[in-house]
């Protein structure tokens, strides 16, 4: 039987473990935004929980979103591509931009100092 | 590095990123590599040694939770995993700024439970909150179950907020005295030691039989003696 970091109780719930994510490292997270003081344990839980729903969420929306079907994979690009798409995922999209070529980066890079060049 | 940067002018210009921007570039510097080592050590003690944006929940734990979301045949790439991980750590501080402007908003100073609900539901994870009141309840159940077994903890994590009076209940001490007759008293204790309530009949606390066994004297042995005679 796989012990999970939490070391949650068997009898609290019957057959699966409540939670399967560390709190701690949660509270530390949520202790890194601005102005947090402190925070109730219910808070607390609840966070862990919705993080773990949050990732099933996230993985199962860009798997059957994205190129998953054939591939039967899930990539960094079925990511990007959920996080554009999707109204919820949308604070997502700084930290996930899409890939694209280092070719076409050149390109546009030359594009853009044409431009500037123009503006002088 | 997975190869997408598939010409070579890329390595003559010194790109080493791999995830650009269609409006702006993002640039990986080298020494985001080191980071990954960073995530799953980190001792949560030195924070100020980390950026707000290196913390993250372990990537085991994250995997898992995607492997078991996805068909049961499905693969993950490495790359999507650990951008997973950033993900969950962006969502828990999305979801928590939201909550404490809240918790400002009505001055108070400890997030509570309805506020986090309230940020989901307002943030547009409103599918979340029905089930997550159901597992408060649950696991508030659960605290109670366990709370009321002496001394058992209920995770890692959150032992550390848990009260530290389910584990002070002393054991009773069991005491063996005598009604008060011309007879030695031997008063048993177990470690947590309740010194017992003076007796007419002259309790011997258990250091002082001790002590007397120690010179030689044994209680017992002297008053049966004394009858005897």
């Amino acid at each position: 039987m796989s012990q999970n970091s939490s070391g949650k109780d068997d009898q609290a719930s019957g057959s699966k473990k409540p939670i399967s994510l560390p709190i701690s490292r949660v509270r530390l997270i949520m202790k890194s935004s601005p102005d947090v003081s402190s925070i109730n344990q219910d808070a607390l839980f609840l966070t862990t929980k919705a993080t773990e729903l949050f990732v099933q969420h996230l993985a199962l929306s860009s798997f059957n979103n994205g190129s998953g079907k054939e591939t039967n994979t899930l990539s960094y690009s079925d990511l990007a591509n959920t996080a554009q798409e999707t109204e919820t995922f949308h604070f997502l999209t700084d930290i996930l931009p899409k890939k694209i070529l280092a070719q076409d980066y050149l390109n546009s890079l030359e594009q853009m100092q044409e431009e500037e060049g123009a503006d002088y | 590095m997975d190869g997408d940067s598939s010409t070579t002018d890329a390595s003559q210009l010194g790109i080493t990123g791999e995830y650009m921007a269609s409006s702006h570039y993002v640039l990986q510097p080298q020494e985001d590599d080191g980071d990954e080592n960073l995530n799953d050590h980190e001792d949560g003690s030195s924070k100020e040694n980390y950026r707000e944006q290196d913390i993250y929940l372990p990537i085991a734990n994250v995997a898992r939770i995607m492997k078991n979301a996805v068909p049961q045949t499905g693969k993950i790439a490495k790359d999507a995993k650990e951008c997973v991980q950033e993900c969950v750590s962006e969502f828990i501080s999305f979801i928590t700024s939201e909550a404490s402007e809240r918790c400002h908003q009505e001055k108070r100073k400890t997030i509570n439970g309805e506020d986090i609900l309230f940020a989901m539901s307002t943030l547009g994870f409103d599918m979340y909150v029905d089930p997550l009141k159901l597992y408060l309840q649950k696991f508030r159940e659960a605290m109670k179950g366990e709370k009321g077994m002496a001394g058992v903890t209920v995770g890692e994590g959150l032992s550390e907020d848990l009260s530290e009076d389910s584990f002070t209940n002393p054991l009773p001490a069991g005491i063996i005295t005598a009604d008060g007759q011309q007879q030695n008293v031997m008063v048993y204790t177990t470690s947590y030691q309740q010194p017992p309530a003076p007796f007419p009949g002259g309790a011997i606390s258990n250091d002082t039989a001790l002590q007397l066994k120690g010179r030689g004297f044994n209680p017992t042995l002297l008053f049966s003696r004394q009858l005897q005679r």
